[in-house]
């Protein structure tokens, strides 16, 4: 399914944070949309996922206004786990509230996928490391297959080994399960890692936009400030 | 000119605050009676505050009713009118006491939690996690807080009316020196059908009255740790006050 954002703005009291903002999201391509903290990424996300409502623009789902929910997953930024239930009732929330008591295979596949042990299936949220919360997210993310699933920051507050790790695995569910991802990111390397397509926001507007494989070699200056300041933190690591 | 500016301000907040909360009760109730109702999460809910909230409720009515028998004896023996404590034991409690002091115990214990809960999944994400999975907030968390404590509270409200009469028994017949049989006699002779369910509908009305504040609050919190403890402390009052003001105006109908 394409996604077609026209003109969408959004504002928080006198603050613009979207200024008519418009881009295609290509059915099947996993598209990054990359930016500094701040810069109205979040917004952007939460508004294509009808999380929040724009002040003006629309967002079309195929040629449809109003998103299919049960076709989208989405993975938070902090994993949005919820710390009363297992697990397992986690990954199998949408089954688990309307009672479905038969999901523990499917929850088990699921954890497989993204490579967590069987041995955490009844663990709270709060027994498990970071990594293993940003999986079981993302399995929760998948347990309905969706079309499109949207990643907010899937690598924030992770180390770089288990960065890495999640950044291939979601790679490779996204191209298993045929999937069409947006994932909102400041990790450069995610990007490359990840990503087909990217658009650049600053100031609350598309900079730029263009392949991931070509994103080193497009001169835009606000990009190349955004690419440089990466770098030179990574050298003063 | 400053002033005029602040007052104006602190009335508009006021008007916004009072329209967000008629819309979240219109909310409440529209969802309350649409699919999809998660009964098993009712039920665990209503089972999980009752029982957490029993011991601190029996505590609360064995004590006031065996205060409420000492400070009765004080004032009625300098009249000999000792004679009456039961019957004041009895309707202080099923009238005013019960529903009041069980309510804001149950609004400190309970809302409190609610607010915090809820706050903490806002600042969470939890809330728009929710949404991702096709379930609405209304039904998965406001339906069950607000009928489990609007059902619980009379229960709540009966056990603090039998556990009160109980201490006051105790103090008045081991401490003051009453007769035990004609104690109790009094008591129920004195007790009319229409204390007890003034005392019930209070409960009831306090019981709905917190959980909609306190899903209320934790709802619209503010963002971060600062956001959830506001939002926990603004229910426990805001209900409190509440439960206040709507004791009078209960009180005037059964007058």
């Amino acid at each position: 399914m394409n996604i077609e954002i026209k003109n969408l703005s959004k504002s928080f009291g006198e603050v613009s944070v979207l200024k008519n903002i418009s881009m295609n999201i290509k059915n099947n391509k996993s598209t990054i949309i990359l930016g500094k903290s701040g810069c109205g990424k979040s917004v952007l996300l939460k508004i294509i996922y009808q999380l929040i409502n724009c002040d003006d623009g629309e967002v079309l789902y195929g040629k449809k206004k109003e998103i299919d929910i049960d076709t989208f997953g989405m993975l938070f930024q902090y994993g949005a786990l919820f710390d009363s239930l297992t697990v397992a009732q986690n990954i199998a929330f949408i089954d688990h509230i309307n009672g479905i008591t038969s999901y523990k295979n499917k929850v088990l596949l699921s954890m497989k996928d993204v490579g967590l042990d069987s041995i955490n299936y009844d663990k709270f949220p709060s027994e498990i490391s970071g990594g293993m919360k940003k999986r079981v997210a993302l399995a929760r993310a998948i347990y309905k297959n969706p079309k499109v699933i949207f990643l907010d920051e899937p690598t924030t507050g992770l180390d770089p080994i288990n960065s890495d790790m999640i950044n291939e695995l979601i790679l490779r569910i996204i191209k298993k399960k045929k999937m069409t991802a947006i994932t909102i990111t400041h990790d450069i390397q995610s990007a490359l890692k990840t990503g087909d397509e990217f658009f650049f926001i600053n100031d609350g507007i598309v900079e730029c936009h263009g392949n991931c494989n070509e994103m080193l070699k497009i001169k835009n200056l606000k990009l190349d400030e955004f690419l440089a300041g990466v770098k030179k933190l990574q050298k003063t690591r | 000119m400053d002033y005029i500016e602040k007052i104006g301000k602190i009335f508009f907040y006021l008007i916004f605050s009072i329209g967000k909360i008629i819309h979240f009760i219109f909310f409440f109730f529209k969802y309350s009676f649409k699919p999809k109702f998660y009964l098993k999460n009712n039920l665990k809910y209503f089972v999980d505050i009752f029982i957490s909230s029993i011991p601190i409720i029996a505590l609360t009515g064995f004590f006031s009713g065996m205060v409420l028998a000492l400070q009765s004896y004080t004032g009625f023996s300098r009249f000999s009118a000792e004679s009456a404590i039961p019957n004041i034991v009895v309707l202080t409690l099923t009238r005013e006491l019960g529903p009041v002091l069980t309510a804001l115990m149950i609004s400190a214990r309970v809302g409190s939690s609610i607010a915090a809960e809820i706050a903490t999944m806002r600042v969470t994400e939890q809330i728009d996690a929710l949404k991702t999975l096709n379930t609405n907030f209304y039904n998965y968390l406001v339906t069950p807080r607000v009928l489990s404590l609007t059902l619980a509270l009379p229960i709540f409200v009966t056990l603090v009316d039998f556990i009160g009469v109980m201490g006051g028994y105790i103090v008045s017949v081991f401490r003051l020196g009453f007769n035990e049989n004609i104690y109790l006699m009094n008591t129920l002779n004195f007790l009319s059908f229409t204390d007890y369910f003034s005392g019930i509908v209070k409960a009831s009305i306090f019981g709905f009255i917190i959980a909609i504040v306190s899903c209320y609050n934790g709802l619209y919190s503010g963002k971060g740790s600062f956001g959830v403890g506001t939002a926990t402390t603004n229910a426990v009052v805001t209900s409190s006050i509440l439960i206040l003001i709507f004791n009078y105006i209960l009180t005037e109908l059964f007058f």
